[in-house]
């Protein structure tokens, strides 16, 4: 069995909303997480994405201005910042079909539909944590393999082309501005 | 080990591995949380971090329905702007996500049966496609609705007339989004159909 130390794990939550914020950040703390950051929009997330380095970023979808949506887009980019992989748990009140796919193709790692509970939220961490999933680069995205599972009773063609290549061991674009600078 | 190692270790660490292919890479990203992961025996039951959560929420739900009654306030005052100033990007979006986060909180506060009128009352405002066409009267209903149940300090979910309003009031918007969105069977199609969302 596994078991997740989350005095190990740093977390940001951003949520327009206190009320819903003081709620996550009751349940980390009850998981056992010591280091919480909060941010109450998108855009003072992303900036506490860079000043706190998070190991967790847990986001609202709906909030003025500047969502979880567009939110989890920039940090997707890669060389946008130190760490484009981070997982990213969308938690939020939208739960059609056409939400969830829009927030797949985004890059959120895991989507967590209100009302919120301790279970959910752990099994999302548990997941991020213990079971982290490759990365897929195509000319139109960039983020977590949507793929979870192989489907065995798949009967259409298979969207993605080409044999196996070498497996390159690739210098993070942090360190490789930081030697060519 | 010695430095050199262990700094050569580290790099190779924070190396992500990528595999390329003709139209994608596959892209494993050093794992950085690998720290956190802590293998135990199936017996080990010293600490359940889901019951410790729990509880410290529940030690929080003192707060709820004052929490609740100050997310009432919120959706009335929406509902007030968008009749004084009109409906404009600013009013609809303000009691947009009034009633979102009533959808989304209203169940961890205590009050299940106000989730789906404020659902039904987020349905509305974002399918309507012209959005000068919004119903007001039926937004104050949805909105008295919210404030009747929470008032009457209707908890949990078995009371009948609060579901029954609940329903009225998602018919009815169904009706109206129906009709406002006949000429767009795609749309339509999307909106009526079940949710997916993993809770």
């Amino acid at each position: 069995m596994v078991r997740i130390d989350f005095n190990r794990l740093r977390f940001l939550i951003i949520d327009d909303n206190a009320h819903m914020r003081r709620i996550l950040r009751t349940l980390l703390h009850g998981f056992g997480t010591r280091e919480v950051y909060e941010a109450e929009d998108g855009a003072a997330g992303l900036e506490g994405f860079t000043h706190y380095s998070p190991d967790i970023v847990i986001t609202d979808w709906a909030m003025p201005i500047f969502d979880g949506l567009e939110l989890t887009q920039m940090i997707r980019q890669p060389g946008a910042n130190t760490n484009p992989y981070v997982p990213i748990i969308m938690l939020t009140g939208h739960s059609e079909k056409k939400r969830v796919i829009s927030a797949r193709d985004a890059g959120v790692t895991e989507f967590l539909a209100k009302p919120i509970s301790a279970k959910g939220l752990y099994q999302r961490v548990l997941n991020v944590v213990a079971n982290p999933r490759p990365f897929i680069r195509t000319k139109s995205y960039f983020g977590p393999d949507r793929r979870r599972n192989a489907n065995p009773n798949y009967a259409g063609p298979e969207r993605r082309k080409g044999g196996k290549a070498d497996v390159i061991k690739q210098q993070p674009l942090l360190d490789k501005a930081k030697t060519t600078a | 080990m010695s430095e050199a190692d262990s700094t050569m270790s580290d790099k190779k660490a924070s190396l992500a591995a990528v595999s390329t292919f003709a139209d994608h890479e596959v892209i494993l990203p050093p794992n950085k949380l690998k720290k956190a992961v802590r293998k135990v025996h199936d017996t080990d039951v010293e600490f359940d971090p889901v019951a410790k959560a729990e509880a410290a929420l529940a030690e929080l739900s003192e707060d709820f329905s004052a929490w609740m009654g100050e997310e009432c306030d919120r959706l009335d005052a929406a509902r007030h702007a968008m009749r004084a100033g009109g409906i404009n990007q600013g009013t609809r979006d303000t009691l947009f996500l009034a009633a979102h986060d009533i959808k989304g909180q209203a169940s961890t506060f205590g009050f299940p049966l106000v989730a789906p009128v404020a659902d039904s009352l987020c349905r509305l405002i974002e399918h309507t496609p012209d959005m000068s066409r919004l119903p007001l009267a039926l937004i104050d209903q949805h909105v008295d609705a919210v404030r009747a149940i929470v008032t009457r300090n209707t908890r949990g979910d078995s009371d009948a007339n609060a579901a029954r309003l609940a329903q009225k009031l998602r018919t009815v918007t169904d009706e109206f989004l129906a009709y406002e969105n006949r000429d767009r069977p795609d749309h339509l199609e999307a909106i009526l159909s079940p949710a997916i969302a993993p809770g």
